[in-house]
């Protein structure tokens, strides 16, 4: 069951972008304010099994707590905010093995200076955690920081193996790498928005990533779309958006008639150069402003939902 | 209800040299940068906007294919009248030169600096390098006299004062003793070892976890460090000094949606813990001041109805905003029917930002856009 007032059939959508699903790790990439946040847990609710949600560093969750937020005969999710300085420490427990000895290392000024400040650490041991736990869960949900940020973690693996050989931090980089490329064990989402700079970013977030992790080509979704399709000879009233004017709208049917307008000028854009990408609709926040983020969840999550059940019940 | 009213923009651009931006990703942060400067250009003013944003955005705001190292002068293109506007994004490596120079190492010394892997890391991927680079250049344009106000769009980021973090690092590199203890050359003549014992086994466990050459690297690149530390110290403390001025001010750029107030009570618990000053909120992307006209929308009645729910819970967000810091927006721009493509349209924003005359306006007024 899709959302009310969706029609996906309405675009020439890539039906197959919820492949990415079905891996093991999923990591949901983009640019700020796209929604990776909100679509990431969505997914992370909507897939059964034993799930892990992850984000990394946010200010406003408890740092380094897994927390249960959902058990059901469908499976368990918990959710956990890597902070980097202890999974800095996480890891050299594992690695050095005696308690003793990993304690007086990591209470050095020095090494807590360095676990830090060294470039690229603080990134690697942020996806390293990722990487593992990968084993203990059907399926871990990334939630990537923004474009810049999330491509240095990604690219901070690169920077180790390659400068760095011999040790263990450069054997686990190139591992993770490994893993990351893998498109049988790892999925590369990017949200984007029906806009012009977040669809363009995402083209060349696609570009790094497939340097980054060769082989293992991420899919596209555009969240955001706004339901419903505009009459045609409303829609070509409204002209194209290069001769409007003014950015500016005069009034909410003029800009609703524009938006949408303009959302397929650019989805247009990406199906003329042949490139695939889901859909999500725009789903409208409670007006009464109760809990606005459970409600929009639900919806995203019942949305996924049906996807991965369409996804499971098809060919592939 | 008795919120305190900030000052508007107007105001702001007349009491400051340097406005800094703020906010989460998506909120079109650089679009009222560009917009900010661009009034102030209107209004007199020899305004720079520096964006650090990599993903080039100011670039396309302002119709422009490719921003430098040097600001492009966009003066050319406005009324007659204002004063002027320059538009940077600082190429990190260039700007990277530059503190090399200015931090005055010897030709062999900027040569080691600039052969050193773990230099070229920090310079080309290390996530804080942008934002460090963009305080030496907000420093340097500070002292520039072809510029007497700045606006600096800062990179988005979940932690919107992250950008101070990678000189509050480097900061903390200079007062650890430890660390110039070790990297002094004297260390290693003493008894002929570079570490003391307990400190010894710590750093070959670091090297054995690290692998090969981190460790010399890390400490070829430290000894640099230490090497120009009185010119980089001095600098920091001007840096600081720089955004601690009353003439510097912090501005957050926020959705209109319910996670603001959060947002805004932790954005000005980090500002006023280093001493700087918050100057106000900016609501952007808002659809309150759109009224319905009944006009047709055959087949979009489902998308009218996200929108008339997005400004329900506008309404309520920002209530709940200006309960929890007792302040209104300094302003609430409207989201636009399509996005920015040229200068004309950033004069739309600009001349929108207040209410107040500028030197010269353009015929299509957008009466729509004055804030109520």
């Amino acid at each position: 069951m899709s959302a009310p007032g969706f029609s996906p059939s309405s675009l020439a959508a890539d039906s197959t972008w919820h492949n990415v699903l079905s891996r093991r790790l999923i990591f949901v990439s983009g640019k700020g304010g796209v929604g990776k946040t909100l679509v990431s847990r969505a997914i992370a609710r909507a897939l059964p099994g034993k799930i892990l949600w992850v984000c990394f560093e946010d200010p406003a969750r408890p740092p380094q707590e897994q927390r249960r937020v959902k058990s059901d005969p469908s499976g368990t999710l918990d959710e956990l905010n890597c902070e980097s300085a202890r999974c800095f420490q996480e890891y050299i427990g594992m690695k050095i093995g005696v308690p003793a000895l990993a304690k007086i290392f990591l209470q050095s000024k020095l090494i807590q200076y360095l676990a830090q400040a060294a470039p690229g650490i603080r990134e690697l041991v942020l996806l390293g955690k990722v990487w593992f736990e990968r084993e203990r869960f059907d399926h871990i949900v990334c939630d990537m920081p923004s474009t810049g940020h999330g491509l240095a973690m990604f690219q901070s693996m690169g920077n180790f193996s390659a400068l760095f050989g011999g040790g263990p931090l450069a054997r686990d980089a190139e591992s993770m790498i490994t893993t990351f490329s893998d498109p049988r064990q790892t999925g590369h989402l990017i949200v984007s928005l029906p806009e012009e700079m977040p669809l363009v970013e995402s083209l060349e977030l696609r570009d790094t990533l497939a340097t980054i992790f060769p082989g293992n080509e991420p899919r596209f979704l555009v969240n955001r779309l706004i339901p419903g399709e505009l009459a045609t000879q409303l829609a070509t009233s409204v002209g194209h958006p290069d001769d409007w004017p003014t950015p500016v709208a005069e009034s909410l049917e003029d800009y609703l008639r524009k938006r949408w307008v303009l959302e397929r000028e650019n989805v247009q854009i990406w199906e003329r150069q042949g490139i695939r990408f889901g859909s999500l609709p725009f789903f409208p926040p409670p007006a009464d402003g109760a809990a606005p983020d459970a409600t929009l969840l639900d919806a995203a999550t019942r949305f996924i939902a049906s996807l991965v059940t369409a996804g499971r019940g098809g060919a592939s | 209800m008795n919120y305190s009213r900030p000052d508007g923009i107007d105001a702001l651009i007349s009491k400051h040299k340097i406005l800094v931006l703020c906010g989460t990703g998506g909120v079109g942060k650089t679009t009222i940068s560009a917009a900010i400067a661009l009034r102030a250009a209107l209004l007199g003013k020899r305004a720079v906007v520096v964006t650090i944003d990599p993903a080039k955005r100011l670039a396309t705001s302002l119709g422009m294919e490719q921003l430098g190292d040097e600001p492009f002068d966009l003066t050319p293109r406005l009324p007659p009248g204002s004063g002027s506007m320059h538009a940077l994004m600082p190429d990190t490596r260039l700007t990277f030169e530059q503190l090399i120079r200015d931090l005055g190492f010897d030709e062999a010394g900027a040569e080691r600096v600039r052969r050193n892997v773990i230099f070229k890391i920090f310079a080309k991927e290390f996530s804080g390098t942008n934002e460090y680079m963009a305080m030496q250049k907000l420093h340097s344009l500070n002292q520039d006299s072809r510029f007497d106000f700045i606006v600096l769009d800062t990179p988005p980021s979940r932690n919107t004062l992250d950008f101070l973090r990678a000189p509050e690092l480097l900061s903390r590199f200079y007062d650890d003793k430890i660390f110039s203890w070790i990297v002094t050359p004297a260390n290693k003549l003493l008894g002929g070892r570079l570490f003391a014992g307990g400190m010894e086994k710590v750093m070959d466990l670091f090297e054995k976890l690290t692998g090969s050459g981190f460790m010399s690297q890390l400490l070829e690149f430290a000894r640099s460090l230490l090497e120009v530390r009185l010119t980089f110290t001095a600098n920091l403390k001007q840096v600081i000094a720089m955004l601690q001025a009353p003439t510097t001010g912090f501005l957050l750029v926020s959705p209109p949606a319910p996670s603001g107030s959060d947002e805004i009570g932790h954005f000005i618990r980090s500002v006023r813990e280093r001493d700087f000053r918050f100057l106000g909120h900016l609501v952007n992307r808002s659809l309150s001041h759109l009224q319905s006209d009944r006009s047709a929308i055959d087949g979009l009645e489902p998308g009218l109805a996200v929108l008339k729910a997005l400004q329900s819970r506008e309404r309520l967000a920002g209530a709940q905003v200006s309960q929890a810091i007792r302040q209104e927006p300094i302003r609430v721009f409207p989201e636009l029917a399509r996005d920015i493509h040229s200068l004309e349209d950033l004069i739309h924003v600009a001349l929108a930002l207040d209410d107040g005359p500028v030197s010269s306006t353009p015929r299509s007024h957008p009466t729509s856009l004055q804030h109520e």
